[in-house]
């Protein structure tokens, strides 16, 4: 209910009494350089759609979004009003060039990496479980260099939230695909455990993760 | 090594590469230039998987306006011939 009330407070030109940014340097760095794009992987945690329109405020930001099964919901978001510089790219049109070009013409690209990949995805441990685990984060970031944090948008009280991002994800190059895809993602799957420990009340826990 | 040489030679690298991330395509034979991505059955994953093998194999880095006009393989050939020197 909340983010469907959130307009109230991003249409406002300062939220700050609502939403608090803690961001690393070298990621803020990478948000105010309009030459930089930046990809911000994220997991089913907290507000992410509050996240994603209020780093908007930096750079125009994609995220990949599907149609809901419920009609009556999928109504209720369309007909909402575009905010700041958010726009989803729809599940089915998320061909690599299209993910690329984002990232090439300098803007953000928001993921959320934690769903159930099945055969798409890499085995990785995620609370000590090996859950299948979508790559496309970890190969946009190989294949287009593009700066990549993980990023968290934690309700702190009522129509309060902050958003924590990780520093930059640095990876020392090995040439070897697997090895740095694994890397990547248990970095990831670590960060967003992290998230969860912190309050796992506000985990979206019905994707299943260790279905295999 | 000229022209027809280079361009046979990048040919075999991209089969070799594609052959792993294609392990559904049984029937390789007929593999070559007017090879059609969407006959390969080339998903998003698939073909950021095959640029960074590309990238591994040839040290050539495609473009985001590069990828979206492939429709063949030979589009990709093309540009490794000129990107590749």
């Amino acid at each position: 209910m909340e983010s469907l009330r959130s307009e109230s407070i991003l249409l406002k030109d300062d939220n700050r009494d609502h939403i608090r940014l803690n961001i690393p340097d070298d990621v803020m760095q990478v948000l105010q350089n309009p030459d930089k794009g930046l990809i911000l992987a994220g997991g089913h945690f907290g507000n992410w759609e509050i996240a994603a329109h209020k780093l908007s405020e930096f750079k125009p930001m994609a995220g990949i979004a599907r149609k809901m099964n419920n009609p009556y919901v999928e109504k209720l978001i369309q007909s909402r009003k575009a905010r700041r510089r958010f726009y989803p790219i729809p599940k089915h049109g998320d061909h690599a060039g299209r993910l690329m070009e984002v990232l090439n013409t300098n803007q953000i690209l928001a993921l959320l990496f934690d769903q159930h990949a099945g055969e798409y995805g890499m085995m990785v441990d995620f609370f000590g479980h090996p859950a299948a685990t979508f790559k496309t984060t970890a190969m946009l970031h190989l294949v287009t260099r593009t700066p990549l944090c993980y990023m968290e948008c934690i309700r702190t009280g009522t129509m309060q939230f902050e958003i924590n991002s990780s520093p930059l994800i640095q990876l020392e190059p090995s040439g070897n695909k697997e090895v740095e895809i694994r890397s990547i993602l248990m970095r990831l799957n670590l960060e967003l455990e992290n998230s969860i420990r912190k309050d796992p009340t506000q985990y979206l826990w019905g994707h299943r993760r260790w279905r295999d | 090594m000229n022209e027809n040489q280079k361009e046979e030679s990048i040919l075999a690298k991209l089969k070799d590469i594609l052959q792993e991330s294609c392990p559904e395509v049984e029937d390789w034979s007929s593999f070559g230039p007017s090879t059609t991505i969407e006959s390969l059955g080339l998903d998003s994953l698939t073909i950021l998987d095959l640029l960074y093998d590309i990238e591994q194999e040839t040290g050539v880095h495609v473009e985001a306006n590069e990828v979206v006009t492939f429709q063949s393989i030979g589009d990709i050939n093309k540009l490794l011939l000129v990107k590749g020197g």
